[in-house]
Protein backbone atom coordinates (compact mmCIF):
# COMPACT_ATOMS: atom_id res chain seq x y z
CA UNK A 1 0.00 0.00 0.00
CA UNK A 2 1.20 3.29 -1.04
CA UNK A 3 1.87 6.45 1.82
CA UNK A 4 -0.38 8.73 1.13
CA UNK A 5 0.68 12.38 1.78
CA UNK A 6 -0.94 14.80 3.69
CA UNK A 7 -3.40 16.36 1.24
CA UNK A 8 -4.27 13.16 0.14
CA UNK A 9 -5.24 12.12 4.06
CA UNK A 10 -6.90 15.46 4.19
CA UNK A 11 -8.86 14.84 1.21
CA UNK A 12 -10.05 11.14 1.99
CA UNK A 13 -11.11 12.98 5.55
CA UNK A 14 -13.21 16.10 3.72
CA UNK A 15 -14.89 13.28 1.54
CA UNK A 16 -15.59 10.89 4.41
CA UNK A 17 -17.11 13.64 6.62
CA UNK A 18 -18.69 15.92 3.85
CA UNK A 19 -21.99 14.46 4.03
CA UNK A 20 -22.04 14.39 7.95
CA UNK A 21 -20.99 17.75 7.91
CA UNK A 22 -23.65 19.24 5.58
CA UNK A 23 -26.35 17.39 7.58
CA UNK A 24 -25.13 19.31 10.67
CA UNK A 25 -24.84 22.33 9.10
CA UNK A 26 -28.77 22.08 7.95
CA UNK A 27 -29.38 20.71 11.81
CA UNK A 28 -28.00 23.98 12.73
CA UNK A 29 -29.85 26.26 10.40
CA UNK A 30 -32.97 25.26 11.60
CA UNK A 31 -32.69 27.44 13.78
CA UNK A 32 -31.35 30.28 12.33
CA UNK A 33 -33.97 33.63 12.95
CA UNK A 34 -34.51 33.93 9.46
CA UNK A 35 -37.34 35.74 8.53
CA UNK A 36 -37.98 34.89 4.62
CA UNK A 37 -41.32 34.46 3.66
CA UNK A 38 -42.40 30.88 3.11
CA UNK A 39 -38.66 29.72 3.09
CA UNK A 40 -38.23 29.67 7.12
CA UNK A 41 -41.34 27.35 7.01
CA UNK A 42 -39.10 24.77 5.55
CA UNK A 43 -36.04 24.94 7.26
CA UNK A 44 -36.74 22.30 9.71
CA UNK A 45 -37.58 19.93 6.91
CA UNK A 46 -34.38 20.67 5.39
CA UNK A 47 -32.37 18.07 7.24
CA UNK A 48 -34.68 15.72 5.87
CA UNK A 49 -34.45 16.69 2.32
CA UNK A 50 -30.07 16.54 3.03
CA UNK A 51 -30.48 13.12 4.39
CA UNK A 52 -32.67 11.82 1.06
CA UNK A 53 -29.76 12.98 -1.30
CA UNK A 54 -26.88 12.00 0.43
CA UNK A 55 -28.57 8.44 0.83
CA UNK A 56 -29.09 8.75 -2.74
CA UNK A 57 -25.44 9.89 -3.76
CA UNK A 58 -23.25 7.96 -0.79
CA UNK A 59 -25.25 6.00 1.69
CA UNK A 60 -22.02 4.60 2.90
CA UNK A 61 -21.14 8.19 4.16
CA UNK A 62 -24.31 8.46 6.29
CA UNK A 63 -24.61 5.95 8.26
CA UNK A 64 -27.41 4.85 10.57
CA UNK A 65 -25.53 6.02 13.69
CA UNK A 66 -25.06 9.04 12.57
CA UNK A 67 -28.38 9.72 11.58
CA UNK A 68 -29.57 8.78 14.97
CA UNK A 69 -27.54 11.24 16.48
CA UNK A 70 -28.25 13.93 14.37
CA UNK A 71 -32.22 12.95 14.61
CA UNK A 72 -31.95 13.42 18.43
CA UNK A 73 -30.19 16.46 18.18
CA UNK A 74 -32.55 17.93 15.69
CA UNK A 75 -34.97 17.25 18.11
CA UNK A 76 -33.66 18.59 21.61
CA UNK A 77 -32.61 21.75 19.76
CA UNK A 78 -36.32 22.17 17.86
CA UNK A 79 -38.69 20.26 20.23
CA UNK A 80 -40.79 22.34 22.74
CA UNK A 81 -41.15 20.86 26.58
CA UNK A 82 -42.85 17.74 25.92
CA UNK A 83 -41.99 17.24 22.19
CA UNK A 84 -40.88 13.05 21.56
CA UNK A 85 -37.32 13.41 21.08
CA UNK A 86 -35.98 10.62 18.54
CA UNK A 87 -39.01 11.11 15.99
CA UNK A 88 -36.73 13.18 13.64
CA UNK A 89 -33.82 10.06 13.93
CA UNK A 90 -36.73 7.85 13.71
CA UNK A 91 -37.58 9.11 10.15
CA UNK A 92 -34.17 10.21 9.10
CA UNK A 93 -33.33 6.36 9.42
CA UNK A 94 -36.82 5.52 7.86
CA UNK A 95 -35.62 7.46 4.80
CA UNK A 96 -32.46 5.99 4.17
CA UNK A 97 -33.39 2.83 4.57
CA UNK A 98 -36.54 3.55 2.15
CA UNK A 99 -33.91 4.90 -0.51
CA UNK A 100 -31.73 2.29 -0.11
CA UNK A 101 -33.86 -0.66 -0.79
CA UNK A 102 -35.25 1.18 -3.50
CA UNK A 103 -31.89 2.64 -5.27
CA UNK A 104 -32.83 0.76 -8.85
CA UNK A 105 -35.95 3.09 -9.57
CA UNK A 106 -34.21 6.34 -7.76
CA UNK A 107 -30.56 6.59 -9.12
CA UNK A 108 -29.71 7.05 -12.62
CA UNK A 109 -33.44 7.98 -13.73
CA UNK A 110 -34.76 11.36 -14.79
CA UNK A 111 -34.93 13.57 -11.92
CA UNK A 112 -38.62 13.88 -12.07
CA UNK A 113 -38.47 10.39 -10.58
CA UNK A 114 -36.29 11.63 -7.86
CA UNK A 115 -38.44 14.33 -7.43
CA UNK A 116 -41.53 12.22 -6.97
CA UNK A 117 -39.68 10.00 -4.79
CA UNK A 118 -38.68 12.76 -2.50
CA UNK A 119 -42.23 13.85 -2.96
CA UNK A 120 -43.49 10.43 -1.49
CA UNK A 121 -40.62 9.82 1.53
CA UNK A 122 -40.89 13.53 2.87
CA UNK A 123 -45.12 13.34 3.47
CA UNK A 124 -44.26 9.85 5.12
CA UNK A 125 -41.39 11.75 7.33
CA UNK A 126 -43.97 14.98 7.81
CA UNK A 127 -47.13 12.47 8.96
CA UNK A 128 -44.73 10.49 10.89
CA UNK A 129 -43.39 13.72 12.67
CA UNK A 130 -46.75 14.93 13.07
CA UNK A 131 -48.64 11.58 14.13
CA UNK A 132 -45.97 10.90 16.75
CA UNK A 133 -45.94 14.44 18.07
CA UNK A 134 -49.89 14.91 18.41
CA UNK A 135 -50.07 11.14 19.81
CA UNK A 136 -46.67 12.46 22.50
CA UNK A 137 -48.05 15.72 23.86
CA UNK A 138 -51.87 14.20 23.42
CA UNK A 139 -53.25 17.01 21.46
CA UNK A 140 -54.86 18.02 18.50
CA UNK A 141 -52.17 20.01 16.46
CA UNK A 142 -53.54 21.46 13.73
CA UNK A 143 -51.87 19.58 10.23
CA UNK A 144 -51.94 23.16 8.38
CA UNK A 145 -49.04 24.34 9.18
CA UNK A 146 -47.21 20.68 8.63
CA UNK A 147 -48.71 20.43 5.77
CA UNK A 148 -47.61 24.01 4.28
CA UNK A 149 -43.86 23.15 6.09
CA UNK A 150 -44.75 20.12 3.10
CA UNK A 151 -45.14 21.69 0.01
CA UNK A 152 -42.62 24.58 0.54
CA UNK A 153 -39.79 21.92 0.79
CA UNK A 154 -41.31 19.80 -1.92
CA UNK A 155 -41.00 23.14 -4.29
CA UNK A 156 -37.69 24.41 -3.24
CA UNK A 157 -36.27 20.71 -3.58
CA UNK A 158 -35.21 21.32 -7.52
CA UNK A 159 -33.48 24.16 -6.22
CA UNK A 160 -30.81 22.35 -3.34
CA UNK A 161 -30.85 18.71 -4.64
CA UNK A 162 -29.19 19.62 -7.62
CA UNK A 163 -26.41 21.47 -5.45
CA UNK A 164 -26.13 18.53 -3.44
CA UNK A 165 -25.76 16.14 -5.38
CA UNK A 166 -22.98 17.56 -6.86
CA UNK A 167 -20.88 15.10 -3.94
CA UNK A 168 -21.37 11.97 -5.96
CA UNK A 169 -20.32 13.99 -9.77
CA UNK A 170 -15.80 14.31 -7.97
CA UNK A 171 -16.09 11.43 -5.94
CA UNK A 172 -13.53 8.86 -6.94
CA UNK A 173 -14.98 5.88 -4.73
CA UNK A 174 -18.38 5.89 -7.41
CA UNK A 175 -15.82 4.08 -10.02
CA UNK A 176 -16.53 0.36 -9.42
CA UNK A 177 -14.35 -1.66 -6.58
CA UNK A 178 -12.32 -3.75 -8.60
CA UNK A 179 -10.96 -1.05 -11.41
CA UNK A 180 -10.52 1.74 -8.43
CA UNK A 181 -6.36 2.70 -8.74
CA UNK A 182 -6.21 1.39 -11.94
CA UNK A 183 -8.41 4.05 -14.07
CA UNK A 184 -5.98 6.80 -15.68
CA UNK A 185 -7.49 10.28 -16.09
CA UNK A 186 -9.86 10.68 -18.03
CA UNK A 187 -10.90 7.15 -18.44
CA UNK A 188 -14.50 6.38 -17.89
CA UNK A 189 -16.00 2.71 -16.95
CA UNK A 190 -18.82 1.25 -17.89
CA UNK B 1 -4.91 -22.08 9.27
CA UNK B 2 -8.50 -24.41 9.33
CA UNK B 3 -9.17 -22.12 12.84
CA UNK B 4 -8.47 -18.73 11.27
CA UNK B 5 -10.38 -19.74 8.36
CA UNK B 6 -13.33 -20.35 10.81
CA UNK B 7 -12.87 -17.34 12.98
CA UNK B 8 -13.16 -15.14 9.81
CA UNK B 9 -16.27 -16.97 8.60
CA UNK B 10 -18.15 -16.37 11.97
CA UNK B 11 -16.56 -12.92 11.87
CA UNK B 12 -18.62 -12.34 8.90
CA UNK B 13 -21.56 -13.80 9.55
CA UNK B 14 -22.11 -11.87 12.96
CA UNK B 15 -21.09 -9.04 10.46
CA UNK B 16 -24.17 -10.17 8.22
CA UNK B 17 -26.55 -10.66 10.92
CA UNK B 18 -25.55 -6.76 12.03
CA UNK B 19 -26.24 -5.46 8.82
CA UNK B 20 -29.20 -7.43 8.65
CA UNK B 21 -30.97 -6.19 11.85
CA UNK B 22 -28.87 -2.67 11.38
CA UNK B 23 -32.59 -0.92 10.67
CA UNK B 24 -34.40 -2.92 13.31
CA UNK B 25 -31.48 -1.86 15.83
CA UNK B 26 -31.71 1.75 14.95
CA UNK B 27 -35.68 1.93 15.05
CA UNK B 28 -35.70 0.28 18.12
CA UNK B 29 -32.97 2.91 19.19
CA UNK B 30 -34.96 5.82 18.53
CA UNK B 31 -37.86 3.90 19.74
CA UNK B 32 -35.67 3.83 22.84
CA UNK B 33 -34.94 7.65 22.92
CA UNK B 34 -38.74 8.60 22.75
CA UNK B 35 -39.61 6.37 25.75
CA UNK B 36 -36.82 8.25 27.50
CA UNK B 37 -37.52 11.26 27.01
CA UNK B 38 -41.22 10.36 27.87
CA UNK B 39 -40.72 8.60 31.42
CA UNK B 40 -37.22 10.75 32.44
CA UNK B 41 -37.88 14.41 31.26
CA UNK B 42 -35.39 16.03 34.05
CA UNK B 43 -32.67 13.78 31.59
CA UNK B 44 -34.30 15.40 28.24
CA UNK B 45 -34.47 18.75 30.04
CA UNK B 46 -30.23 18.31 31.35
CA UNK B 47 -29.66 16.75 27.33
CA UNK B 48 -31.57 19.65 25.51
CA UNK B 49 -30.41 22.61 27.80
CA UNK B 50 -26.27 20.98 26.98
CA UNK B 51 -27.51 20.98 23.08
CA UNK B 52 -28.49 24.46 23.38
CA UNK B 53 -24.93 25.68 25.30
CA UNK B 54 -23.18 24.23 22.43
CA UNK B 55 -25.23 24.96 19.68
CA UNK B 56 -25.27 28.88 20.83
CA UNK B 57 -21.77 29.99 19.82
CA UNK B 58 -22.54 29.25 16.42
CA UNK B 59 -25.87 30.60 15.86
CA UNK B 60 -24.83 33.61 17.27
CA UNK B 61 -22.07 33.67 14.75
CA UNK B 62 -24.68 33.33 12.15
CA UNK B 63 -27.11 35.58 13.47
CA UNK B 64 -26.03 38.54 11.93
CA UNK B 65 -25.61 37.72 8.93
CA UNK B 66 -29.04 36.15 9.03
CA UNK B 67 -29.92 39.69 10.36
CA UNK B 68 -28.83 41.29 7.76
CA UNK B 69 -30.60 39.10 5.61
CA UNK B 70 -34.02 39.78 7.14
CA UNK B 71 -33.53 43.58 7.28
CA UNK B 72 -33.00 43.49 3.29
CA UNK B 73 -36.14 41.37 3.01
CA UNK B 74 -38.15 43.76 5.38
CA UNK B 75 -36.40 46.48 3.49
CA UNK B 76 -37.78 45.91 0.24
CA UNK B 77 -41.04 45.28 1.86
CA UNK B 78 -41.38 48.35 2.83
CA UNK B 79 -39.94 50.05 0.23
CA UNK B 80 -43.25 49.39 -1.54
CA UNK B 81 -45.24 51.13 0.94
CA UNK B 82 -43.26 53.79 2.53
CA UNK B 83 -45.39 56.81 1.40
CA UNK B 84 -48.41 56.00 3.21
CA UNK B 85 -46.36 54.47 5.81
CA UNK B 86 -44.83 57.90 6.63
CA UNK B 87 -48.29 59.34 6.38
CA UNK B 88 -49.59 57.21 8.81
CA UNK B 89 -46.63 57.36 11.18
CA UNK B 90 -47.41 61.22 10.81
CA UNK B 91 -50.39 61.10 12.01
CA UNK B 92 -49.64 58.68 15.31
CA UNK B 93 -46.77 60.98 16.63
CA UNK B 94 -48.85 63.88 16.54
CA UNK B 95 -51.62 61.27 18.62
CA UNK B 96 -49.14 60.20 20.94
CA UNK B 97 -47.80 63.21 21.79
CA UNK B 98 -50.70 64.42 23.03
CA UNK B 99 -50.90 60.99 25.20
CA UNK B 100 -47.31 61.61 26.33
CA UNK B 101 -48.71 65.19 27.83
CA UNK B 102 -51.32 62.97 29.76
CA UNK B 103 -49.35 60.50 30.54
CA UNK B 104 -46.99 62.81 32.49
CA UNK B 105 -49.54 64.49 34.12
CA UNK B 106 -50.95 61.34 35.65
CA UNK B 107 -47.90 60.70 36.46
CA UNK B 108 -47.18 63.61 38.29
CA UNK B 109 -50.65 62.95 39.97
CA UNK B 110 -50.40 59.46 41.05
CA UNK B 111 -47.16 59.91 42.48
CA UNK B 112 -48.37 62.75 44.40
CA UNK B 113 -51.18 60.32 45.38
CA UNK B 114 -49.24 57.58 46.13
CA UNK B 115 -47.14 59.62 48.47
CA UNK B 116 -50.41 60.83 50.28
CA UNK B 117 -51.72 57.35 51.05
CA UNK B 118 -48.63 55.52 51.53
CA UNK B 119 -48.55 53.25 48.96
CA UNK B 120 -45.86 50.03 48.82
CA UNK B 121 -45.22 48.81 45.26
CA UNK B 122 -44.24 45.43 44.18
CA UNK B 123 -40.65 44.18 43.86
CA UNK B 124 -38.95 46.61 41.36
CA UNK B 125 -38.47 44.77 37.76
CA UNK B 126 -34.78 44.62 35.87
CA UNK B 127 -34.47 43.71 32.36
CA UNK B 128 -31.68 41.71 30.91
CA UNK B 129 -31.66 42.37 26.90
CA UNK B 130 -30.90 39.85 25.35
CA UNK B 131 -30.78 38.84 21.12
CA UNK B 132 -32.73 35.93 19.85
CA UNK B 133 -30.09 33.95 18.14
CA UNK B 134 -32.44 31.26 16.96
CA UNK B 135 -35.75 30.39 16.02
CA UNK B 136 -37.85 27.21 17.51
CA UNK B 137 -40.43 27.33 15.04
CA UNK B 138 -41.57 25.15 13.45
CA UNK B 139 -45.49 23.16 12.94
CA UNK B 140 -45.37 22.35 16.86
CA UNK B 141 -43.58 25.02 18.69
CA UNK B 142 -43.41 28.34 18.40
CA UNK B 143 -39.91 29.77 20.75
CA UNK B 144 -36.85 31.36 20.07
CA UNK B 145 -33.31 30.87 21.37
CA UNK B 146 -31.27 34.00 23.26
CA UNK B 147 -27.98 34.55 23.73
CA UNK B 148 -28.29 34.75 27.94
CA UNK B 149 -28.07 32.71 30.45
CA UNK B 150 -27.71 31.48 34.24
CA UNK B 151 -24.65 33.83 34.11
CA UNK B 152 -26.80 37.28 33.72
CA UNK B 153 -29.28 35.92 35.99
CA UNK B 154 -31.93 34.70 33.67
CA UNK B 155 -34.33 31.43 35.25
CA UNK B 156 -37.08 29.31 34.17
CA UNK B 157 -40.90 31.26 34.11
CA UNK B 158 -39.08 34.82 33.97
CA UNK B 159 -41.53 36.99 31.60
CA UNK B 160 -40.00 37.84 28.50
CA UNK B 161 -41.14 41.12 26.42
CA UNK B 162 -40.92 43.37 23.56
CA UNK B 163 -41.47 46.69 23.36
CA UNK B 164 -44.95 46.40 21.95
CA UNK B 165 -45.87 43.77 24.76
CA UNK B 166 -45.40 40.33 26.45
CA UNK B 167 -43.65 37.92 24.08
CA UNK B 168 -43.48 34.56 26.20
CA UNK B 169 -41.59 33.36 28.92
CA UNK B 170 -38.24 31.77 29.96
CA UNK B 171 -38.62 27.79 29.23
CA UNK B 172 -35.49 26.49 29.34
CA UNK B 173 -32.05 27.56 30.89
CA UNK B 174 -28.24 27.06 29.87
CA UNK B 175 -25.57 28.88 30.73
CA UNK B 176 -25.17 31.15 28.50
CA UNK B 177 -28.04 30.56 26.26
CA UNK B 178 -32.01 30.02 27.04
CA UNK B 179 -35.12 29.54 25.39
CA UNK B 180 -38.41 30.99 25.09
CA UNK B 181 -41.51 29.45 24.93
CA UNK B 182 -43.57 32.11 23.24
CA UNK B 183 -47.37 33.02 24.58
CA UNK B 184 -48.40 31.38 20.76
CA UNK B 185 -46.81 28.13 21.81
CA UNK B 186 -49.60 25.24 22.33
CA UNK B 187 -48.11 24.80 25.70
CA UNK B 188 -48.69 28.03 26.91
CA UNK B 189 -50.92 28.81 29.37
CA UNK B 190 -51.05 32.75 30.58
CA UNK B 191 -53.00 34.02 33.29
CA UNK B 192 -54.17 37.47 32.78
CA UNK B 193 -57.14 40.75 33.54
CA UNK B 194 -59.33 42.17 30.99
CA UNK B 195 -58.14 45.90 31.67
CA UNK B 196 -61.67 47.46 31.47
CA UNK B 197 -63.55 45.06 33.56
CA UNK B 198 -60.36 43.80 35.39
CA UNK B 199 -62.06 40.35 34.97
CA UNK B 200 -60.00 37.06 35.12
CA UNK B 201 -59.05 34.85 32.73
CA UNK B 202 -56.28 32.50 31.12
CA UNK B 203 -54.96 32.95 27.76
CA UNK B 204 -53.55 29.63 25.62
CA UNK B 205 -51.64 29.55 22.76
CA UNK B 206 -52.77 26.69 19.86
CA UNK B 207 -49.49 27.44 17.30
CA UNK B 208 -51.17 29.82 15.56
CA UNK B 209 -50.78 33.55 15.21
CA UNK B 210 -53.99 34.24 17.74
CA UNK B 211 -54.74 33.17 21.06
CA UNK B 212 -57.34 31.65 22.92
CA UNK B 213 -59.08 33.48 26.27
CA UNK B 214 -60.65 31.26 28.37
CA UNK B 215 -62.82 33.17 31.05
CA UNK B 216 -62.73 32.18 34.41
CA UNK B 217 -66.19 34.24 35.18
CA UNK B 218 -68.51 34.75 32.35
CA UNK B 219 -67.74 35.79 28.35
CA UNK B 220 -70.32 38.19 29.16
CA UNK B 221 -68.85 42.11 29.10
CA UNK B 222 -65.45 41.47 26.55
CA UNK B 223 -65.86 43.43 23.72
CA UNK B 224 -63.51 43.96 20.54
CA UNK B 225 -60.80 46.00 21.40
CA UNK B 226 -60.34 45.31 24.60
CA UNK B 227 -56.96 45.32 26.31
CA UNK B 228 -55.84 42.09 27.81
CA UNK B 229 -52.69 42.68 30.39
CA UNK B 230 -50.83 39.90 32.70
CA UNK B 231 -52.69 39.40 36.27
CA UNK B 232 -49.15 38.81 37.78
CA UNK B 233 -50.84 35.60 39.43
CA UNK B 234 -48.86 32.63 39.97
CA UNK B 235 -45.25 34.17 40.15
CA UNK B 236 -42.72 35.97 38.68
CA UNK B 237 -44.58 37.80 36.22
CA UNK B 238 -45.44 41.25 36.75
CA UNK B 239 -48.66 42.71 36.95
CA UNK B 240 -49.80 44.83 33.92
CA UNK B 241 -47.71 43.81 31.01
CA UNK B 242 -49.91 44.35 27.60
CA UNK B 243 -50.53 40.78 26.21
CA UNK B 244 -53.02 41.64 23.07
CA UNK B 245 -56.20 42.66 22.07
CA UNK B 246 -59.50 41.11 21.90
CA UNK B 247 -60.58 40.43 17.82
CA UNK B 248 -63.48 38.42 18.04
CA UNK B 249 -65.71 37.04 20.15
CA UNK B 250 -67.44 34.16 19.43
CA UNK B 251 -69.44 31.16 20.80
CA UNK B 252 -68.11 30.06 23.77
CA UNK B 253 -64.17 31.10 22.92
CA UNK B 254 -62.63 35.05 22.19
CA UNK B 255 -59.35 35.11 19.90
CA UNK B 256 -56.61 37.39 21.06
CA UNK B 257 -54.40 38.87 18.78
CA UNK B 258 -51.05 39.61 20.97
CA UNK B 259 -49.26 42.54 20.14
CA UNK B 260 -45.86 41.70 20.15
CA UNK B 261 -44.89 40.95 16.14
CA UNK B 262 -42.95 37.46 16.12
CA UNK B 263 -42.25 37.68 12.46
CA UNK B 264 -39.45 40.44 12.97
CA UNK B 265 -38.25 40.03 17.04
CA UNK B 266 -34.30 40.33 16.95
CA UNK B 267 -33.71 41.62 20.39
CA UNK B 268 -36.08 41.26 23.76
CA UNK B 269 -35.74 41.69 27.41
CA UNK B 270 -35.96 39.27 30.02
CA UNK B 271 -37.79 40.52 32.91
CA UNK B 272 -35.82 39.89 36.14
CA UNK B 273 -38.57 40.24 38.46
CA UNK B 274 -38.93 39.44 42.78
CA UNK B 275 -36.53 37.75 44.88
CA UNK B 276 -34.08 37.45 42.02
CA UNK B 277 -34.44 40.48 40.41
CA UNK B 278 -33.52 42.33 44.24
CA UNK B 279 -30.48 40.24 44.80
CA UNK B 280 -28.32 39.38 41.93
CA UNK B 281 -27.19 40.37 38.25
CA UNK B 282 -25.13 43.00 38.18
CA UNK B 283 -26.83 46.66 38.07
CA UNK B 284 -26.13 50.12 36.97
CA UNK B 285 -23.36 48.57 34.87
CA UNK B 286 -23.19 50.07 31.02
CA UNK B 287 -24.82 47.83 28.05
CA UNK B 288 -22.03 45.53 26.44
CA UNK B 289 -21.95 45.72 22.55
CA UNK B 290 -23.17 42.33 22.83
CA UNK B 291 -26.24 44.07 24.08
CA UNK B 292 -26.27 41.76 26.89
CA UNK B 293 -26.51 44.27 30.26
CA UNK B 294 -28.53 43.84 33.76
CA UNK B 295 -29.68 47.20 33.81
CA UNK B 296 -32.00 48.18 36.51
CA UNK B 297 -34.87 49.70 34.89
CA UNK B 298 -38.21 51.29 37.11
Amino acid sequence: MKADGLLAVLDRWGRATLPGAVLLFFVLLTLAPLRAPYLSDALPLLPALVVFQFSLATPERLPGPLLLAMGILLDLLLGGPGAPVGVSALGFVLIRAAVVANRRYLVGVPFLFQWFGFCLLSLGFVILVWGFTALWTWTAIDPVPALIQYVVVVVIYPLIAPWLARVRARDPLNVPEPSRGTARPGETTS
Amino acid sequence: MAIRDEFEVAAGQVRAAVQRFALGLLVIAAFGAMLVGKADTVLVEHARVLALDLASPVLEAIARPVAVANRTIADLKEFASLREENARLREENARLLAWQTAARRLENENEGLRGLANFREGPEASFITARIVGDSVSAYVRGALLNVGRRVGVAPGQAVVTGEGLAGRIAEVGDNSSRVLFVTDVNSRLPVLIERTRERAILAGDNSSQLRLTLLQSLQGVQRGDRIITSGHGGSFPVGIPVGEVVGTGEGHVRVRPFADFSRLEFVRVVDYGVTGLVSGPQGTPSTPSGVAGQRVR
